[in-house]
């Protein structure tokens, strides 16, 4: 039985893909933890939506692993792997359900967290373009689904166990160094500095609209700029 | 001398009815518009902290806090005052009612972290402030997460 090695999930999407989760993790604990650390949150949190864009940009120009035309789990691809006749590499599509779903809540996250507060002494950049009350039903969205989130970070977990453990299948090696050996299959292609490019432009771009910083006033104005009676 | 104790007792009971008897509505309205005092306070002391240090500002925020903390707050939520609406739709949650000690624990905590805030604040150690502001963020938080709604 010989085997080859290919290379699966490019750079790019490895630096993703370990950033997410140690900012998912930093954002959790912050979040939960409050004080001082919600202004880290804040940050952390803006980088966040940074790699989001980046890895929805990838999706479309990344090389062929990490492309969603790639592993898109339609119906036809699903029942196929469940009847065990899936041959591919990368994301199965079971796992594909899993990466679009954590994209999707981490998106919820970003949007609710943006314009919500703590009633304490922090409110998202975005704040002010929806007011207080918008505000408070986003900041109960924001704590209400974050749950969801930790449930798919948990089943994302418990898969790559069991595929270590059962089907004996080392997820985690690959998407630390990149390459993979398999029986059969090809290198992944395309994803050049070009693509890399376009997509760093977009993440940042999304940074600064979601920072605020473009909002016409800047949320605290200098004290002495406002004239209030000194009493 | 009986019509003077009756008229006693009268008048005693009178004014014991009318201590005891905090309308719900204005119950809720006292600690909705006494949270988001301390609300105002926090937020000057942050504003403070991320920009020039004020020292005056800042003592005086956190003597507001301090002074609402120490106030003796739990008289406001009276029975009753579990459900109904004050300035807007109450957010305690029921459990603040029964939990006694634990409730007790949070309220001393935040007090602590208070009086804690207000005491740093006169010597104006930014450095400090910023410590013991973050400390009384916390026990605000852990009050929020348990004892009122997330909407
Ligand atoms: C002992 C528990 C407790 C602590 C400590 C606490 N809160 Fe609250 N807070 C509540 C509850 C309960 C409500 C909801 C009150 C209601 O709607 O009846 C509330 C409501 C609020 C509101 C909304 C008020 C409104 O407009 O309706 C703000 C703002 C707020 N708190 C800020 C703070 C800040 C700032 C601190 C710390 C300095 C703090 N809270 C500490 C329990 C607490
Ligand atoms: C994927 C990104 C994010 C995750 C996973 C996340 C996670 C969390 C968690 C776990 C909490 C605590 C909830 C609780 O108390 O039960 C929280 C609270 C909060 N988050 Fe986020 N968050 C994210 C992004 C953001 C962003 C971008 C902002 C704004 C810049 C933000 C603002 C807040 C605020 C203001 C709270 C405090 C709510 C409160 O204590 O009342 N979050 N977040």
């Amino acid at each position: 039985m010989n085997s080859k090695r290919i290379l699966l999930w490019d750079l790019p999407t490895r630096l993703f893909h370990w950033l997410l989760a140690l900012a998912v993790v930093a954002l959790v604990v912050t979040g939960k933890v409050g004080g001082n650390l919600i202004d880290w949150h804040g940050k952390v949190g803006l980088a966040v939506v940074g790699l989001i864009v980046f890895r929805v940009v990838w999706g479309l120009v990344g090389s062929t692993y990490a492309r969603f035309c790639q592993f898109f789990p339609t119906p036809a691809r699903i029942s196929a792997y469940l009847k065990g006749e899936w041959r591919g590499h990368g994301h199965n599509p079971l796992g594909a359900l899993s990466v679009f779903g954590l994209l999707a809540v981490l998106t919820v996250q970003l949007l609710t967290g943006l314009v919500a507060n703590d009633d304490i002494a922090f409110v998202g950049p975005l704040y002010e373009l929806v007011g207080r009350d918008l505000s408070n039903l986003a900041t109960g969205w924001h704590k209400l689904s974050v749950n969801m989130l930790i449930v798919l970070v948990i089943l994302h977990l418990a898969a790559i166990m069991f595929y270590a453990h059962v089907k004996k299948d080392n997820l985690v090696k690959p998407m630390v160094r990149g390459w993979k050996e398999v029986p059969s299959g090809e290198s992944a292609q395309g994803g050049g500095m070009l693509s890399l490019v376009l997509a760093i432009v977009f993440a940042l771009v999304a940074v600064y609209a979601a920072s605020g910083r473009w909002l016409p006033e800047p949320p605290p104005p200098p004290p002495a700029a406002v004239q209030t009676p000194a009493w | 001398m009986k019509t003077k104790l009756l008229l006693a007792l009268l008048v005693g009971s009178l004014a014991a009815t009318a201590h005891a008897q905090v309308k719900v509505e204005d119950a809720i309205k006292w600690r909705q518009s006494a949270y988001a005092t301390m609300g105002w306070s926090m937020g000057r002391i942050k504003a403070n902290i991320d920009g020039t240090y004020n020292k005056d500002e800042v003592i005086k925020s956190a003597n507001v806090i301090q002074a609402i903390a120490n106030s003796g707050m739990g008289a406001l939520y009276v029975p009753g005052s579990d459900k109904g609406k004050g300035w807007v739709d109450t957010r305690v949650k029921p459990e603040l009612f029964t939990d006694g000690p634990k409730v007790g624990k949070i309220a001393t905590e935040f007090n602590q972290a208070a009086n804690e805030l207000a005491k740093v604040a006169a010597t104006g150690d930014a450095a400090a402030v910023k410590a013991a502001f973050g400390k009384l963020g916390a026990s605000c938080k852990s009050c929020h997460d348990d004892y009122r709604t997330k909407q």
